[in-house]
């Protein structure tokens, strides 16, 4: 108990925080969706302040290029092929031993993500790309629970609170979403580690100061450009719209069963296979047959193997990754041939 | 009346990369009519069909939801910064 004492002695001296405040982030749960740049982050400052209960979702694994900004992350990682939410639990238990923290290697769609924000006080938004996004706000605004909308790509960044029934959603301000290709993405307009940096540190922020009921908590839309220094606070109504569906109670991306088969990894030359059901692959089995046909290797949290020119990550739920293509019959039909739907 | 328009990332191709640019007009619809005149490609990004104003971006003028004022009718002033703004997808 002395150590946790010890460990929270500086961020209890601040008077926003306190004794009182300290408390409540040691009896608080949240989850964080995505753990990329933004995830990092996050995840680092809210362990690091004594969140009780962090679970980190991922469905990702760790490439070279991710550590020019996921600070989680380490060579080690890549070379043993450790999926993020993993790697992300190893190395934040080590800074902090007394808290829960909770790596789910899964993704997120309209059959998983109720059951991933269960029990959560606040949803902190780490992900890639839009439809994910717009999931969340709607399991969000069903279940009551607050998220934190950040996003950071080239050397720009935007983040807002949405607190269900007090604040707009993400769909009062954008109602629809823009077609994929629309929007640059960081694996086509690059980013600068600081933009996220930035990003994830006010998420946090956010995050900490809503689970110590503060009463300042930010009703803006804030946006940053690290290579500029510009820091801007867009000022947005102070209620939910009486035009947005998914604040009338209707959520149609949860409706839509966004994310069913397959999905294309947006700019990442990559497509996502989820098979309906809970799949349990044998890897060895797997291993022995596609070793006559390509090459493979694995360990007990992926199954790598390259042939026909494309190289597919396969987990133990069934879901695969396949590299090479955006094209999403193509990566269902590989899908289909080697692994069997 | 002239203006100062943030472009965001998604509009710059249009604007030769720019991403402020000078803009004229008594109200934001005067002013984005302004801006399509002089980046004629920004037409197709920023509009669904001919008139309606595409819903993935929102339009602040000196910060300000231009939803909390009177929308595309909202006046400007002599030096007013537009921000026009869609929504981030990195993370």
């Amino acid at each position: 108990m002395q150590a946790n004492t010890d460990r929270y002695s500086r961020q209890i001296i601040f008077p926003g925080i306190g004794k009182a405040g300290q408390a409540k982030l040691g009896k608080s749960t949240v989850v964080i969706i995505g753990c990329g740049a933004l995830g990092t982050v996050a995840a680092a400052c809210l362990a690091r302040a004594g969140i009780g209960r962090l679970r980190i979702v991922d469905r990702d694994f760790i490439e070279y290029h991710n550590l020019q900004r996921q600070i989680l992350f380490d060579e080690d990682d890549v070379r043993n092929q450790i999926p993020k939410a993993v790697a992300a639990e190893r190395h934040l238990r080590k800074a902090n031993s007394s808290i829960e923290i909770e790596g789910i290697v899964a993704d997120v769609n309209y059959r998983s993500i109720e059951r991933l924000i269960a029990g959560a006080d606040v949803i902190l938004d780490g992900v890639d790309n839009l439809e994910t996004r717009y999931l969340i706000n709607d399991a969000s605004l069903k279940h009551g629970i607050p998220w934190i909308y950040g996003a950071a790509v080239s050397s720009d960044g935007m983040t807002m609170n949405i607190i269900p029934g007090k604040t707009p959603c993400i769909r009062c301000l954008f109602p629809h979403m823009p077609a994929s290709g629309r929007i640059p993405t960081c694996d086509t307009a690059g980013v600068v580690s600081s933009a996220p940096f930035v990003i994830g540190a006010l998420q946090s922020v956010e995050a900490m100061k809503m689970l110590v009921g503060a009463e300042d908590v930010s009703r803006d839309l804030i946006t940053i450009d690290v290579w500029t220094g510009a820091f801007q606070h867009l000022q947005i109504s102070d209620a939910p719209s009486p035009d947005c569906p998914a604040c009338q109670g209707k959520y149609e991306f949860l409706a839509a069963r966004f994310g069913a088969r397959t999905t294309s990894l947006c700019g990442q030359n990559a497509v996502q296979v989820v098979v309906p059901g809970d799949a349990e692959l044998s890897f060895e089995e797997l291993a022995r047959r596609f070793q006559e046909i390509g090459q493979v290797s694995y360990n007990e949290f992926m199954l790598r193997f390259a042939v026909d020119g494309y190289e597919t990550v396969l987990f133990p739920d069934g879901r695969a990754i396949v590299k090479g293509t955006n094209d999403e019959s193509v990566a269902k039909g590989l899908y289909a041939k080697y692994v069997g739907m | 009346m002239s203006v100062k328009v943030q472009i965001p990332l998604p509009l710059r191709g249009p604007t030769g990369g720019l991403s402020e640019v000078e803009a004229r007009g008594s109200n934001i619809r005067e002013v984005i009519d302004d801006l399509v005149a002089s980046y004629p490609d920004i037409r197709e990004r920023l509009f669904m069909g001919d008139e309606e104003l595409n819903r993935f971006v929102s339009i602040f003028v000196q910060g300000q939801d231009v939803r909390l004022l009177e929308g595309l009718e909202t006046t400007v002033k002599e030096g007013d910064l537009i921000t026009i703004l869609p929504l981030a997808a990195g993370g």
